[in-house]
């Protein structure tokens, strides 16, 4: 998981759980998603990428630099 | 063939059938949208430590279950999808009843499918309705923190809450959400209805206005056509009024024409028919000049010329009786003027001869006389004209000269008196210088300058001349003017 690059479709940011789209097992999987850095924002659409996996269904993201 | 053959052959058929009948038995697939959960003996797998499962799970591939020592199960991966009736209230305190659906399905990693097993895996029919009691508990208390509004205008933050809210739980459950919906939110208050009313009521009358703004420009637009189709037809109608006019013109003109031509033509009948008269006329006029005039004319001028002749003739009958008359008394005078002519001429003849002999002695007289008193009158005339033009010579002379005199005068008095002082200088000089003849013996103190000074004393009496001189004129003539000078000049 760590390393995958996803699609924000919930806004991300400090207080809110926001919600990434992830290529994995063949398919894309809706993942609830936080920020690595606190207070960092993403808003839908952006591009970030996975730095911490906590399973089953939560990781932390980051910006990623595409 | 030998029995042993068919008997071998069917058991090795019959050993395979067998074969097939027990893997078809052992063997399990796990179908794409399930997961095979399968426990029992052998299920643990080997080195995957304390946290390990206790049971298998298969996706997309089979699996060999022992019957009698193993259990297999399916799970369903496929979606679920649940209704939800929510009635809460706002934040505002509006009942609200919210009707939505979210589509959810067990997840698809082992820690999601392994949590959903164990708790739905005898009741994947129940999964829906808690389902259904945990997202209504999540929208209460969600809505319960919105208002109206933000439900209607802000679904995003209504969805993005539920998400966050629920997002343990359905980790616990090892579901994921793939949609939530809001269908429908009533509420029995009309406050939404009213909500829009403003609005509506705004776009309502935009929209009466812009009709109205329509239906007049329409209106307009009408009148405008209207007015000018009006203006078309009073045109065309005045167009045809004036062509009738031309045409009914026309038809007068040609319907006048036959009586027209007719009087044209009788007119012509009339002129040619006063052309005759008048012809006949001058004809009977020269017919009675010819015939009654002429004649008459030619007897008076038969009886005036006959009257005339006999006239002439007795005043030439008169004329000749009265010449012969005077000739008879012309001839008795001439012959007395003859006899009394031929006395007269003797008479003459003798004084004529008298007055011829005095008449020569007195011219020569008369001569003698004239002669004398001509000579004596010449020289008296030339005696007199000498003496006029000797005296009139010297007038001349003396009117120039006074003439000069005042010129000079006029443009330098002084000039002129100077002048008048130097001529007579030697006597003034000779005056001043009888006071030293009379002096016997005479000392002068300052030498020669005193003699110099006494010599021009002596000669300063002809400046005092000068000065009195002017003094004199000034005093005549005040303002230096002339008017005795100016008037005696020319």
């Amino acid at each position: 998981m760590v390393g995958k690059q996803g699609r924000v479709t919930g806004k991300i940011g400090p207080g809110l759980v926001g919600e990434v789209m992830i290529p994995v097992r063949g398919g894309v999987e809706a993942f609830y998603a936080h920020p690595s850095v606190p207070d960092e924002e993403f808003l839908t659409g952006s591009i970030v990428v996975v730095v911490e996996y906590f399973p089953p269904r939560t990781v932390y993201v980051a910006r990623a630099l595409i | 063939m030998s029995p042993e053959f068919y008997i071998a052959a069917g058991g090795i058929v019959a050993a395979a059938v067998v074969i097939i009948l027990l893997f078809k038995a052992v063997w399990r697939v796990a179908e794409p949208n399930e997961a095979l959960i399968i426990s029992g003996l052998g299920a643990r797998r080997r080195g995957e430590g304390v946290d390990s499962l206790g049971f298998k799970i298969i996706t997309g591939k089979g699996a060999a279950v022992l019957p009698g020592f193993q259990a297999a199960r399916r799970l369903r991966l496929d979606t679920r999808a649940a209704n939800l009736q929510v009635s809460c209230v706002t934040q505002q305190g509006i009942p609200v009843h919210i009707r939505g659906v979210v589509i959810y399905k067990v997840g698809d990693d082992l820690s999601s499918i392994a949590n959903a097993a164990r708790r739905f895996l005898d009741q994947q029919d129940f999964m829906t309705s808690a389902i259904h009691e945990l997202f209504t508990g999540h929208l209460r208390s969600i809505i319960g923190n919105l208002t109206i509004e933000d439900l209607i205008l802000n679904r995003e933050r209504l969805t993005s809450e539920t998400r966050a809210s629920a997002a343990d739980e359905m980790s616990k459950l090892g579901l994921i959400v793939d949609s939530l919906q809001i269908q429908e939110i009533d509420d029995e208050t009309g406050y939404i209805v009213n909500l829009g009313k403003p609005h509506a009521a705004k776009v309502a009358s935009t929209a009466r206005i812009a009709q109205a703004q329509r239906d007049q420009e329409a209106t307009e637009a009408e009148q405008i056509a209207a007015a000018n189709m009006a203006a078309a037809r009073r045109d065309s109608r005045i167009k045809e009024a004036s062509y009738q006019a031309e045409i009914d013109r026309a038809q007068a003109t040609a319907r006048q024409a036959g009586p027209l031509s007719e009087a044209t033509a009788r007119q012509e009948v009339v002129v040619q028919e006063t052309k005759a008269a008048e012809l006949e006329a001058k004809l009977a006029e020269q017919r009675l000049q010819s015939q009654v005039r002429k004649p008459a004319d030619a007897k008076a001028y038969e009886t005036v010329t006959l009257s005339q002749a006999e006239r002439d003739a007795r005043i030439a009958q008169a004329e000749a009786e009265a010449r012969e008359t005077e000739l008879r008394a012309a001839a008795q005078a001439s012959q007395v003027k003859l006899a009394a002519a031929a006395d007269a001429e003797s008479v003459r003849l003798r004084g004529e001869a008298s007055g011829a002999a005095t008449k020569i002695a007195g011219e020569a007289e008369a001569q003698a006389a004239r002669a004398r008193g001509l000579a004596q009158a010449e020289a008296a005339k030339a005696l007199g004209l000498a003496e006029a033009e000797a005296s009139e010579a010297k007038g001349l002379a003396e009117a120039q000269a006074i003439r000069a005199r005042a010129e000079a005068l006029k443009e330098n008095q002084e000039a002129v008196i100077a002048q008048q002082l130097a001529e007579r200088w030697p006597e003034v000089v000779e005056a001043g210088a009888k006071a030293f003849g009379n002096v016997d013996h005479m000392v002068v103190l300052n030498g020669a300058q005193g003699v110099e000074e006494l010599l021009a004393k002596a000669l300063t009496l002809g400046g005092a001349g000068i000065g009195l001189a002017r003094a004199l004129l000034n005093g005549a003539t005040p303002n230096g003017t002339e008017p005795e000078i100016s008037s005696k000049a020319p």
